[in-house]
């Protein structure tokens, strides 16, 4: 069964309200909107800003655009959202004291693995090896 | 009677499980064969009751009253029966028993099935009590409803009804490559033959997980409605850390396989790809966190899990211990070489599982130690997300693919790096140009430049090697040309459109909200949208309201439709969003909620995504690819047994050799 909710109503197309326009220059819409996607959404679950339409959300977009619009930069937005809500509603954790760590350890763990291969694998040996023929033609997938 | 008779059917599988692993642990031979067919027989029937029960709506069983309603369609009524803790608890045991049954037809008779029967019957014997005496979805109930109280209706979907299945033949698929594992090493027999034997089953559990994970993707795009593919949810890198190491693991197989090295490392991989696959299990169902997947939030049951992971993680790893000094280490090679550029490989896939691992528990772990009073809850609370997981992955993803086109051609041993480069530079050349194509098209952002930069070369690099072993002959040698070779191709090439697909598709989609009233219109990128009205609609189990958007792009008009439909048994409401597929991507709109200060106007949200079908398909080449490599090492075995005698086509020289 279809009902209308709403009756078509026959008007001239008219803009739409300015609530949630993007910012005029497209360079500081950018950012904003890497913004919305690296702030969480206080009241829903593991959702960025960026893709709730929760009133919270909403006002964290317009907040968003307009600390852009004034100049603020990228790490003033996240100060101000930090200072807030505290450190949980930023996605990017921040870079300093032991959260260094978890930034750094990647980057070395792969030089540490990397160096231990290398020096375990290859150090100090000299060898005179030749190619394996590729007798099957089917090479790694083999 | 029915639950009675799959509650019985249970019984039979664990006994069955308890016999297979006694037998196969100690005599070994056709006994521990036939219970392990035995089992996988009686798990089926088991599940298949619990279908029935579900597809009649027997509300006298608990499980199907809680998750079935009499107007939900039928399919999502079959796929009720594991869309809950107890089900799924049920099929992953099925799975389990399955693999060992398909191992009872499949390998052939000697120690390593013995031994891994007897150790899958173990594990089987684990799953099927934890089912039996913590989760037994055949409990009745005494007084049954009238009628169910539905399901999570986000899952009535027909990705996610296939999602968990092909989830859990990954998943569990890596409890068998796990148990020939431990079988090897109970053996002590970890060589050339047990790579070889070993590598069909891992090729068929990473493929499988491979569509699973492209199936939940694809799901969130489509049904969350925030046009997003991937949110680094714990529950994503629950199932994200066994692919990796599992992707780590097929190309470390084939080191041990070719050449009889990296053994100790390739059975640690086995060990641990399980131990991740448990990990995600108590992750997801202990109820340590929120989310669609956590149907079970009962902490006994996270506690029961937790258990049995650190008794089969330990004890695999203390076999692993035990036996890994017995294990020789391979022949020589030279750094330059396939074996070092599949050591690269491995070493950049590692390093990626356990960034993903530490970013994943983490956050769980400080929101503990806040709860119980050890840190202060301003140290507890932080996030780890997207932007921690890009850019720590990325550089790992970008390395990978930037050795994957040497590592396809270089020879075995050794190689000249300098010939293999200089062959390779017209698909460095395409990258690059590529890459700054791109990046003028689509802003100068750093991350799009690398991801199209590395995924050309990876495309290119894979397909000119490609053209090199078809060698000059015309089209007679492309047909030729082994399926293993496709397989690799393919699944390269697959990873190559996916990292392309995926970095565009981040770097420049657009999404924007707009509050509008019916007749107003909204402009996006040279589309504009006139929200016309609203109606109701009734659906099966559901009632929605559907929007009606006129969508003007290039002089063309069409009417759009996307819906919020809420469902009345389970009180919540999902979006269907409304797509318009273009060549370059999709044009994505999502009915939103009600403007609170103007009740005549909605948000409607408008997105466009960029190249999203190569994120897809690139998955499903990947999964392609892995199959194929299964295929034709099946075929290959039962055409000739003896892999020296088989006949092959000849091969060109490598590029390492060809004259410049």
């Amino acid at each position: 069964m279809i009902a209308p909710l709403i009756a078509l109503i026959l008007q001239a197309a008219q803009p739409a309200a300015p609530a949630e326009a993007p910012l005029p220059d497209p360079a500081l819409e950018m950012r904003a909107q890497g913004l919305m996607r690296e702030l969480r959404c206080t009241v829903c679950e593991n959702e960025p800003v960026s893709q709730s339409t929760a009133d919270m959300a909403v006002d964290a977009r317009k907040r968003i655009r307009e600390e852009i619009a004034k100049g603020a930069s990228d790490t003033q937005v996240r100060e101000f959202f930090v200072s807030r809500f505290g450190q949980y509603v930023s996605f990017r954790p921040p870079l300093e004291g032991w959260t260094l760590l978890l930034w750094g350890f990647p980057f070395a763990l792969l030089a540490g693995a990397g160096i231990f291969i290398g020096m375990r694998a290859f150090g100090g040996r000299k060898r005179d090896l030749a190619p394996l023929p590729d007798d099957r033609g089917d090479g790694a997938a083999g | 009677m029915i639950a009675e008779l799959g509650h019985l059917l249970a019984f039979l599988a664990l006994a069955a499980a308890i016999g297979q692993s006694a037998l196969g642990l100690t005599t070994g031979g056709e006994a521990p064969r036939r219970l392990a067919f035995a089992c996988g027989i009686f798990s089926v029937l088991a599940m298949l009751t619990l279908i029935i029960s579900f597809v009649q709506l027997d509300f006298s069983v608990a499980l199907v009253a809680e998750n079935s309603h009499t107007l939900k369609p039928l399919i999502y009524r079959i796929a009720g029966a594991w869309g809950n803790h107890e089900g799924s608890m049920l099929l992953w045991c099925m799975v389990m028993a399955g693999y060992g049954a398909a191992a009872s037809v499949f390998m052939r008779a000697g120690p390593l099935r013995d031994k891994a029967l007897g150790v899958q019957g173990l594990l089987t014997t684990g799953f099927f009590a934890y089912l039996l005496f913590a989760s037994s979805p055949f409990t009745r109930l005494i007084d049954p409803p009238f009628d169910g109280g539905g399901m999570n209706p986000l899952l009535q979907d027909p990705a996610v009804a296939l999602h968990p299945p092909a989830l859990y033949l990954g998943y569990v698929g890596m409890s068998f490559v796990f148990s020939l594992a431990a079988s090897g090493l109970i053996n002590g027999q970890i060589d050339q033959e047990w790579a070889r034997r070993t590598r069909p089953w891992a090729l068929f559990a990473w493929s499988s997980l491979t569509v699973g994970i492209a199936l939940g993707a694809i799901w969130a795009y489509y049904e969350l409605g925030w046009g997003g593919w991937w949110f680094w949810d714990p529950v994503e890198n629950a199932s994200f850390m066994p692919w990796l190491v599992s992707a780590a693991l097929i190309h470390s197989l084939i080191v041990t396989e070719k050449r009889g090295g990296m053994a100790s490392w390739t059975v640690f991989l086995s060990v641990l790809t399980f131990i991740l696959a448990l990990l995600g299990t108590f992750l997801v169902r202990s109820g340590v966190m929120t989310s669609v997947h956590a149907f079970a939030t009962d902490p006994t049951r996270g506690l029961v899990l937790l258990f049995g992971l650190s008794i089969a993680g330990g004890a695999a790893l203390a076999l692993f211990a035990w036996r890994a000094p017995t294990l020789k280490a391979g022949p020589e090679f030279d750094p330059v070489s396939r074996e070092g550029a599949l050591v690269l490989n491995n070493l950049f896939l590692a390093v990626a599982a356990a960034l993903v691992l530490v970013g994943t528990v983490t956050p769980m772990i400080l929101q503990w130690l806040g709860e119980s009073g050890i840190i202060s809850r301003e140290a507890a609370s932080i996030s780890i997300g997207e932007p921690y997981f890009q850019l720590t992955l990325a550089p790992m993803i970008a390395m990978l693919l930037l050795f994957m086109p040497f590592a396809q051609a270089a020879p075995w041993r050794k190689a000249e790096l300098g010939p293999l480069m200089k062959w390779l530079m017209p698909a460095a050349a395409v990258a690059v140009v590529a890459a700054i194509v791109a990046l003028a098209m689509g802003g100068w952002g750093i991350w799009l430049g690398f991801g199209v930069l590395v995924g050309v070369w990876v495309v290119v690099g894979v397909g000119m090697d490609v053209v090199r072993r078809v060698g000059p002959g015309g089209f007679g040698r492309v047909l030729r040309l082994p399926l293993t070779v496709w397989g690799m191709a393919i699944a390269h090439i697959g990873m190559g459109l996916f990292v392309i697909g995926a970095t565009v598709e981040t770097a420049t989609r657009t999404e924007q909200t707009f509050p509008l009233r019916p007749g107003e219109v909204a402009e996006m990128a040279g589309w504009t949208f006139q929200f016309q009205n609203l109606e109701e609609v009734e659906g099966p189990n559901y009632s929605a309201l559907r929007a009606n958007i006129l969508v003007t792009h290039d002089g063309r008009t069409e009417v759009i439709q996307p819906e919020t439909r809420t469902f009345q048994v389970a009180r919540t409401s999902t979006t269907e969003v409304a797509i318009r597929k273009t060549l370059g991507g999709d044009v994505y709109v999502a009915l939103g909620d009600q403007v609170r200060e103007d009740p005549s106007a909605w948000r409607i949200r408008i997105a466009y995504h960029p190249l999203i079908d190569w994120v897809f398909g690139g998955a499903g080449l990947i999964a392609v690819g892995g199959f194929l490599s299964l295929v034709a090492r099946v075929r290959r075995r039962s055409a000739a047994p003896a892999p020296e005698t088989e006949a092959t086509v000849e091969s060109p020289p490598a590029p390492a050799s060809v004259p410049a």
